[in-house]
């Protein structure tokens, strides 16, 4: 006997048929497996059989049967069925349930076992397509956890915790395929920051790789022109930085065939302004406080990697107190419902109002979840990359008043010889708590209200006692300047104070009237341990409202 | 609480030399004011330092006009710095009291 070449089963209720079976294969090489029927040869099917021939025509389990069950448990076994003459629509039959080729009885022993040896290729062929295919899928498995390791380490940056006027979140997810998002951010000095946001074109790890080279780009640039000009201008300007990088990169990417979107951006705190070189990027949107309007910032610059592009335009957008910018890549905007509709630019641009108020990384929270919500998945086409820059109140400390949680405090007796101190106090913390955004005329506006609360408190809660302590507070909140004062004495009332006249009849009566229309919002009320709170809410965008006609 | 005063004409001129006109200080204002006004007719307020002026302040200035307007005179002021006349606004004061920019203007204008 030959070397065995493998396991064949075969299932006849004939004897005869076995044995003439048996005797081929065997002949043949073949370690053969004979059963009398269906069930037995489901009983006796193993991992390693090579080849079955099954009868059509059995008791217990018959032909097709025994196929079907062959067919859901070992996919890459195609069994070749016998069959009488009569019965040829039952071999049809088992052709459509995915025999490999019948063979009518009386069957040429030749014709059988060529059969049978081309079934075994074409199965093990099959078994390879499938092999090649897991580790396949296997692979780009893996590439994509590496891509997406890379994204996440190497593209992107870590924002700032703790730079003065700034608050900034960012997050990423990356889709199945990982794009090459990428971002960064450099604090040039206390007072600028740059943040550089981008995209590469294309999916995967050659698109991370070249995100990850761009970023390494930008740093060799700014060195290299930080270095050579650190005589005439200590830092580079963005427009010099992109084309710095433009010119180091521009060969490479037409050798790639790759081009790169990107927004350089430098929050300058001294003059509010924030500088930015677009390159074909997503239109960053800009959240100004002082109107709750939306500007869609667009440069003109073709993305990195066009020849055209040189030399960089560089635009200037002035912000204030309490303005956002919201940087984005495209997988925000072109997330989709299931038949096909975009999220798009308005959706989102109509968001940001909405979420301007709350922290930034909440702010990136809810949009994700409306864009989830709106798509209905969680998984999108595209990587969701997103950086927020919220202008928040630099705190610098005015002094004799000391910091807490991000308000100046100070206590104060019960003096109307204090009040001109107060005023001060309130003045140097209002140009500390917003640095640009308060005019000379505001200022002197919300020292008027203050004034007005302490005299009250002096006069009315504490009935002219002086050495009585009066504390005031003043923080940023929502977008708002809050002025709290605490006091010890009676409680006031505002119902009960009479309206002022504006004929001159009386000379009283416009302390409440002054504080009202000054601030936003006034709040008295009484607190546990017999203190008194008065709160005043002042948007510093607004004006006082002026006196009613009368 | 420090004021000045001299007469041109038939107008008595007040130089407030203070800063601030508060609740601090409207007081004194009131009495000093008092003092000066006597049996004179017209006035003539040069607000020209005060940059702070408060409801109490307010309610000392509209004190001295009643008082000048019951003996059948005149109060006007000059020099008004931008933030004072924005409170004045605020309070309607600019519509009972007339303003000038200057100091001569407001005595010219008594005729």
């Amino acid at each position: 006997m030959n070397a065995v070449r493998g396991k064949i089963l075969i299932a006849d209720d004939d004897p005869t048929v076995r044995i003439v079976l048996t005797k081929l294969f065997e002949k043949s090489g073949f370690e053969v497996i004979a059963a009398q029927n269906g069930k037995e040869a489901v009983e006796r099917l193993t991992s390693d059989i090579l080849a079955v021939i099954l009868d059509l025509d059995m008791p217990e389990m018959n032909g097709i049967g025994c196929l079907r069950y062959i067919q859901q448990h070992m996919e890459d076994i195609s069994p070749i069925m016998l069959t009488a003459n009569e019965d040829i629509s039952n071999a049809v039959e088992a052709m459509r349930n995915g025999a490999f080729d019948y063979i009518t009885k009386p069957f040429n022993p030749l014709k059988l076992r060529a059969l049978v040896d081309k079934a075994i290729a074409t199965d093990a062929q099959a078994r390879r397509l499938h092999q090649v295919e897991a580790e396949l899928a296997h692979a780009r498995e893996h590439e994509i956890e590496m891509a997406a390791r890379i994204q996440q380490t190497l593209l992107m940056g870590a924002p700032p915790r703790d730079f003065k006027g700034l608050e900034i979140a960012s997050a990423t997810i990356p889709s199945h395929k990982v794009d090459g998002d990428f971002y960064d951010f450099i604090a040039v000095d206390s007072k600028r920051l740059d943040v550089i946001v981008g995209d590469v074109m294309g999916k995967g790890i050659a698109s991370a790789l070249m995100g990850a080279a761009t970023k390494s780009y930008f740093m060799h640039v700014i060195h290299e022109l930080g270095c050579a000009a650190c005589h005439i201008n200590p830092y580079p300007e963005a427009d010099a930085i992109v084309s710095g990088v433009h010119a180091a990169m521009i060969h490479q990417m037409e050798a790639l065939e790759t081009f790169v979107t990107l927004c350089y951006a430098r929050f300058d705190m001294a003059s509010s302004q924030m500088r930015f070189v677009d390159c074909g990027h997503m239109r960053t949107i800009h959240y100004r406080c002082q109107t709750g309007n939306c500007t869609l910032l667009e440069g003109v610059n073709m993305p990195l990697g066009f020849p055209e592009t040189v030399p960089f335009t560089l635009h200037t957008e002035s912000f204030g107190l309490g303005d956002l910018f919201f940087f984005y890549s495209d997988g925000l905007t072109e997330a989709m419902t299931t038949e096909g509709q975009l999220f798009g630019e308005d959706r989102l641009t109509a968001l940001i109002p909405q979420y301007a108020a709350i922290p930034p990384d909440q702010i990136i929270h809810r949009i994700w979840k409306d864009i989830v919500a709106f798509s209905g998945s969680e998984t999108f086409r595209d990587d969701f990359t997103c950086v927020v820059v919220k202008i928040t109140p630099s705190l610098l400390m005015p002094s004799g008043s000391s910091e807490k949680h991000g308000e100046f405090s100070m206590k104060f007796s019960s003096d109307l010889s204090e009040l001109s101190r107060i005023r001060h106090f309130v003045r140097d913390a209002c140009i500390a708590v917003f640095p640009q955004l308060l005019n000379e005329d505001r200022i002197s506006m919300i020292e008027l209200a203050v004034t007005e609360v302490v005299t009250n408190i002096i006069r009315h809660a504490y009935g002219g006692v002086s050495d009585k302590p009066i504390e005031i507070s003043i923080g940023f909140e929502n977008n708002a300047l809050m002025i709290e004062f605490l006091d010890q004495g009676k409680s006031f009332d505002p119902d009960r104070a009479p309206p002022p006249q504006f004929d001159g009849s009386r000379e009283g009566g416009f302390g409440l009237y002054i504080i009202s229309h000054i601030a936003d919002d006034v709040v008295y009320e009484k607190r546990q341990n017999n203190t008194n709170r008065t709160r005043l809410k002042i948007y510093p965008g607004h004006g006082p409202d002026s006196a009613p006609d009368v | 609480m420090e004021m000045f005063s001299e007469t041109d004409g038939d107008v008595v001129v007040v130089v407030v030399l203070a800063d601030e006109l508060d609740a601090d200080n409207a007081k004194r204002f009131k009495s000093k004011m008092a003092d000066i006004i006597g049996n004179n007719r017209k006035f003539v307020l040069d607000m020209g330092q005060v940059r702070f002026v408060d409801s109490s302040g307010c309610g000392a200035l509209l004190s001295a006009l009643r008082q000048i307007s019951a003996a059948g005179g005149d109060l006007k002021l000059a020099n008004v710095q931008k933030s004072v006349q924005s409170m004045f606004e605020l309070v309607r004061l600019h519509r009972i009291v007339e303003m000038f920019d200057t100091r001569e203007a407001a005595v010219k204008s008594f005729g």
